[in-house]
């Protein structure tokens, strides 16, 4: 907050030091109008409930609630470590998360700058809603196409065989090994359009003589795109990394519970998958154990906001907080 | 002015006699909320039926359907302070007793009060396998109690299929082991290796997805002469009914090394083992798989798919294969793939603690379970929605008995969501009628396509489920899939997770492999097939302790 | 003007005009992958069910029918459960707006005393989570709202993702704007809605967009509190159960008979590509209108003016 001040002195309303905080902030109260109500909304609706998180040191019976369901200290989450299967989902969870975080950025600026350099306004909209659309479609039916057209007799293989690439069929549904890679490629296919809306938006902040100006000082295309175009998108580009970052314990679970199967299960589960199977599997659930797995998500992703947060404040780059 | 005031007047009094005329016959209005964990459609506002129960019991219904994940579902409506009056859980109906929602329902039930429940439950002792520990009651089962005779005209459980072209060209010599099976399909295959447009045969599909897997877990059993027991293999002739899981032993071992030869003769797709069901469906209403494992109701859509395509010859006809005696040890095994009549149990409405009134929903129970009130909700209302004839047969016309699948239709005319889990008669009634329309011999054999008439006669039979033995005596423990394992479940979960992963491996391995992959599996499988090998002896024992003192 | 000059201008013209060339290519390509999954739904949800669990359709019916909107669509409760879904979503989107646009101007104000704690109270919004059964009881037993129509606006008005969007936004318009209206003795609010508000319509577009669909496309909320009241269906929640009991029917263990009989015309694959459709038109005649206030420089082009 120093830092606001050396920037801000002529402002009235800067935090004076000789005033005091309840000065300053009595001067603030349209802020204080346009800001605490929606402090007290999110205290109620997504703070009220964590008292549920005093239940991943519970035997949790819904039917008994918090204060009759008995205290059991830290066994769920010695149980949740002592499971191999959830290091591997934590392993896959992060692979997958890092891959989707990669592919799904760059894929996305790179469709926003190719846009932004359409001079052709109808093509531009044409691509624009063409590209979306695969959003609204239901998962289940992307990864059923995805499973035809990476089966054995599928279209991938069939174009990979032409060209000579491959001898016989590449198995990649049945590998363990292809399964990030190809919820990666299915992820893009899906939100690459969607995706881009953000940075679109964040272009028509660009100011239109800093491209005159740079073709004015003989800068060519990719120049102009390097030196205005992405400077222009990269505290939205920031922004976005820093959140999805805190967001890497998360790889979803619906198009992992999909494209699953025996074959690949060592590689597919993530913390979702195996947090909706142990606590909701059988007909006693287990409901501490998905509380306790989200729990651990949760404080995990809280610390890498934090420190994304840190390191870019470090790097002098646009933070979240 | 007046005169107006005066017809107002007389016009309110009338009004409001009317509620007060009515209520004097029909009992006290009553919304009863009701939940049912199966997806269903709203019925519409004047369905005929629900008008009917409506006008003699008062009683009116307020429906809610499941449409989300069921388990999680159940966990909410636990959680909340109010449960609806009638209470289904669907398939995790123990989830409900578990947490001691529902309500206890033998002190409602006695020979004086509720004769039909009363004959319901306790003919043949049924009782002693539906009460708990405790000796209480929550749901009556919503099917598989029968009256009278029980008619079984195909076989809607587990099989190995084949396609009945297959048959066919095979001089209806129907093949009876595991090498016969494979045995035909290599030398149709040989002859047709694809189909009329050249698209190749597929030999054997095996369907793994999900849930769905016990198209590749459960065969073993069966070729060993037993009905579906789930994973647990147990045998009857011993007094200690010694449970044992199969998967893990040798006698399994040879299903899954036949798999591996066939696989490696082509006759087993890789791409069996991550197809998911749209695709398994898909290539099955193709015609291109000639035969399988699996439920016959898991694969309707195919059948009724490659019906409508006049593809007859492609449809699946179901096989009661067994080992060959070369697999163990020289025996012969008999066939049991058909069981006799297993209670649902566990399934359907119970009432939860939150009813005010239970008597009178047991009353309700009570009054729908007598022979009038299911044969309207079975057959519906004689001549609309189905005829008797002289000899006193019950018939229904071909567009009668298509509007049964109607989901339109049935909004207005059934009132399938109540039918649906309450407790109702199965098997035929007293005059010879089947309860079920679809089982109705002149019906059944009236929807059959000639094909499949004539393929039956030329293979000597009447109906399909001649190709079994009859169904055997239903053991003590009724069908052992039906135990609920929530007190061993995490080493469930592993006991199944480790033959899904396990198995396609071993089937598509190189055969010099499969040995020590078999070995490998086994042991990665013995510490928790042995937890639940332990459980499911304990648990067999004590249903059969239960039925028999 | 050297030879090596002109050559250089050249080659920059070349590269100008092929880039536009490739550009292009490059988008089309993309059109395609993204076109084609579209398509195929588009031709599953008008084939002929029976035919289409058969697969191998590609972007073309193989056997033409509209059963499977007859079967969504024919429904009489669909037409009150539209205007549900419709008003809902007007109603969520405008609150929405209204309370995250505003937020994300006061935690944009680098002289707000309470800007770090109040952002970092919202951003963590986005990572705790209390699970299924904390939120339903707080909204259905201590709130009271399951079994209403508020219960669709009530716990959706705001969202920190959309309001971290706009408050970035706003942090590039330059700060200059709202000092001056200080200077010329605004208070915040009219420089929020006076000054910034106009400017921000390409971000507020956006935001409307995200929040426009999410309301439209859930179902969970319905399922989870107004699941008894048929009065209160959304158009989601309704097509989902449609397509919940066309599976359920299809694989039904208990079935009997009756599937071999059956002469149903629709197929799981059917309805849930024809909701897929349905879920999409909305958007599709919306987005036209939001479309052009993502055009670039138009933003700053008025700041100027």
């Amino acid at each position: 907050m120093s830092t606001v001040a050396k920037t801000n002195p002529g402002s009235a309303l800067a935090p004076g030091k000789k005033k005091g905080f309840w000065f300053t902030l009595g001067k603030q109260w349209q802020l204080m109008i346009m800001s605490v109500p929606m402090l007290l909304y999110v205290l109620l609706f997504n703070y009220g409930p964590l008292w549920g998180w005093l239940t991943a040191f519970q035997d949790y019976q819904p039917k008994k609630g918090l204060a009759g369901s008995p205290w059991v200290g830290l066994d769920n989450f010695k149980f949740l470590f002592g499971r191999e299967d959830f290091l591997l989902a934590i392993r896959n969870t992060l692979a997958m998360s890092v891959i989707n975080l990669v592919f799904g950025t760059v894929s996305a600026v790179l469709l926003a700058v190719l846009l932004n350099e359409v001079r052709n306004r109808s093509f531009k909209r044409t691509v624009q809603t063409v590209t979306y659309l695969p959003h609204f479609l239901s998962m289940v039916i992307v990864v059923s196409m995805a499973q035809n057209i990476f089966a054995s007799n599928g279209s991938v293989n069939a174009v990979l065989m032409a060209l000579g690439l491959v001898k016989e069929p590449v198995f990649f549904l049945g590998k363990g090994e292809y399964f990030w890679w190809l919820v990666g490629v299915i992820n893009v296919w899906k939100e690459v359009g969607w995706n881009t809306i953000i940075y679109i938006a964040a272009m028509t902040s660009i100011d239109p003589c800093l491209y005159e100006a740079a073709a004015i000082d003989g800068a060519g295309r990719f120049q102009r795109i390097l030196h205005v175009t992405l400077p222009g998108i990269k505290s939205t580009f920031m922004v976005l990394l820093i959140m999805n970052i805190g967001h890497l314990m998360e790889a979803g679970f619906e198009i992992q519970y999909l494209l699953r199967s025996g074959l690949t299960m060592k590689y597919s589960d993530t913390i979702d998958v195996f947090a909706l199977i142990y606590s909701f599997g059988s007909s006693k659930p287990h409901y501490a154990y998905g509380t306790a797995a989200g729990m651990f998500k949760s404080v995990v992703g809280i610390i890498l906001l934090f420190g994304a947060n840190k390191i870019a404040k470090a790097l002098d780059e646009d933070t979240l907080i | 002015m007046k005169k107006f005031l005066a017809i107002l007047l007389a016009a309110m009094m009338l009004l409001a006699m009317i509620p007060a005329a009515v209520a004097e016959e029909t009992p006290e209005p009553w919304t009863v909320t009701v939940f049912r964990g199966d997806p269903g459609d709203q019925p519409t506002d004047d369905n005929k039926i629900y008008k009917m129960i409506e006008e003699q019991f008062g009683i009116k219904f307020e429906f809610e359907f499941l449409a989300g994940n069921l388990d999680e579902t159940l966990g909410l409506k636990i959680a909340d302070e109010v449960y609806p009056d009638l209470f289904d859980g669907g398939n995790s109906a123990e989830t409900l007793e578990n947490a001691g929602v529902l309500i206890d329902l033998l002190p409602y039930i006695s020979e004086e009060k509720t004769p039909n429940l009363y004959k319901h439950i306790y003919t043949d002792d049924r009782i002693k396998q539906l009460t708990n520990e405790d000796g209480e009651l929550f749901i009556i089962p919503n099917y598989g109690i029968n009256y009278n005779d029980q008619i079984q005209n195909y076989c809607n459980g587990p099989a190995f299929f084949i396609q009945k072209q297959v048959i066919a060209w095979n001089n209806y010599q129907v093949p009876t082991t595991l090498n016969e099976y494979f045995d035909l399909i290599e030398r149709f295959l040989a002859e047709n290796p694809t189909t009329a447009d050249g698209t190749p045969y597929q030999g054997f599909a095996i369907l793994c997805e999900g849930w769905r897997h016990f198209c590749l877990i459960n065969p073993v059993q069966h070729l060993m002469g037993r009905p579906n027991d789930g994973e647990v293999m147990i045998d009857v002739t011993t007094p200690e009914y010694k449970t044992e899981t199969f998967i893990d032993k040798p006698y399994a071992k040879a299903y899954y090394a036949k798999l591996n030869e066939e696989f490696h003769k082509g006759l087993i797709s890789k791409d069996t083992f991550v197809m998911n069901y749209d695709q398994y469906i898909a290539a099955l209403s193709n015609g291109t798989v000639l035969g399988m494992f699996d439920q016959t109701w898991d694969f309707g859509t195919a059948t009724q798919s490659l019906e409508t395509s006049n593809m007859y010859a492609n449809t699946y006809l179901a096989l009661p294969l067994v080992y060959d005696p070369e697999y163990v040890d020289g025996k012969t095994i008999e066939e049991h793939y058909l069981n006799g009549s297993v209670m649902n149990k566990d399934r359907g409405f119970g009432i939860s603690t939150s009813c005010k009134d239970p008597e009178r929903l047991v009353q309700l129970m009570e009054a729908l379970l007598s022979d009038e009130w299911q044969t309207i909700l079975q057959w519906g209302i004689e001549g609309e929605d189905y005829t008797v004839d002289e000899n006193g047969r019950m018939l229904k016309t071909r567009e009668q008995y298509m509007n049964r699948s109607d989901a339109q239709w049935k909004r207005a005319n059934m009132a399938t969501a109540i039918w649906e889990s309450m407790p109702k008669k199965q098997g035929t009634m007293d005059n010879g009628n089947a309860w079920d329309p679809a089982n109705q011999p002149e019906i059944y054999f009236d929807q059959m396509s000639d094909y499949d008439k004539e393929f039956l006669s030329a293979a000597g039979k009447k109906t399909p489920a001649e190709f079994f033995n009859p169904p055997i005596e239903l053991a003590p423990y009724g069908e052992a899939w039906q135990i609920d394992k929530a007190p061993i479940d995490i080493d469930y979960n592993d006991f199944l997770a480790i033959q899904d992963r396990w198995l396609p491996t071993i089937i598509t391995c190189d055969p010099a492999e499969l040995d020590a992959n078999w070995d490998a599996f086994v042991a990665e499988i013995t510490p928790s097939a042995q937890v639940y090998t332990d459980f499911m002896q304990a648990e067999v024992l004590k249903l059969v302790e239960a039925a028999t003192n | 003007m050297t030879t090596a000059t002109v050559n250089t201008k050249k080659r920059k013209k070349r590269r100008d005009i092929a880039f536009p060339i490739v550009n292009t290519i490059i988008l089309c390509l993309l059109m395609f992958i993204t076109l084609f999954p579209v398509l195929n739904t588009l031709a599953y949800s008008f084939n002929d069910g029976m035919d289409a669990v058969k697969g191998n359709i590609g972007i073309w019916p193989r056997v033409f029918s509209t059963d499977a909107y007859k079967e969504l669509l024919q429904d009489s409760a669909v037409y009150q459960a539209f205007w549900i879904s419709l008003s809902k979503t007007v109603i969520t989107t405008l609150t929405n707006l209204f309370f995250t646009s505003m937020l994300a101007f006061a935690l944009s104000r680098k002289e707000y005393v309470l800007r770090k704690f109040i952002t970092t109270v919202m951003v963590l919004t986005m990572y705790v989570n209390a699970g299924l059964i904390p939120n339903y009881l707080l909204i259905s037993s201590t709130l009271k709202l399951s079994r209403s129509y508020w219960v669709y606006i009530v716990p959706t008005m705001f969202s920190c993702f959309n309001m971290i969007v706009i408050r970035t936004y706003i942090n590039g318009l330059p700060d200059a704007l709202v000092e001056s209206a200080h200077i010329d003795g605004a208070g915040d609010l009219r420089a929020f809605f006076q000054i910034i508000l106009p400017l921000c319509l390409p971000v507020m577009a956006t935001v409307a967009l995200f929040v426009a669909v999410g309301s439209w496309n859930s179902w969970f909320d319905t399922y989870l509190y107004n699941g008894s009241k048929k009065d209160l269906y959304t158009l989601q929640y309704l097509l989902r159960m449609k397509l919940a009991t066309t599976q359920n029917s299809s694989n039904a263990a208990n079935a009997t008979a009756d599937a071999l009989a059956s002469s149903s015309k629709v197929a799981p694959i059917t309805i849930r590509s024809a909701i897929s459709v349905v879920s999409a038109v909305p958007i599709l005649v919306v987005y036209p209108f939001l479309q052009k206030y993502f055009v670039t420089g138009m933003a700053l082009g008025s700041v100027k003016g």
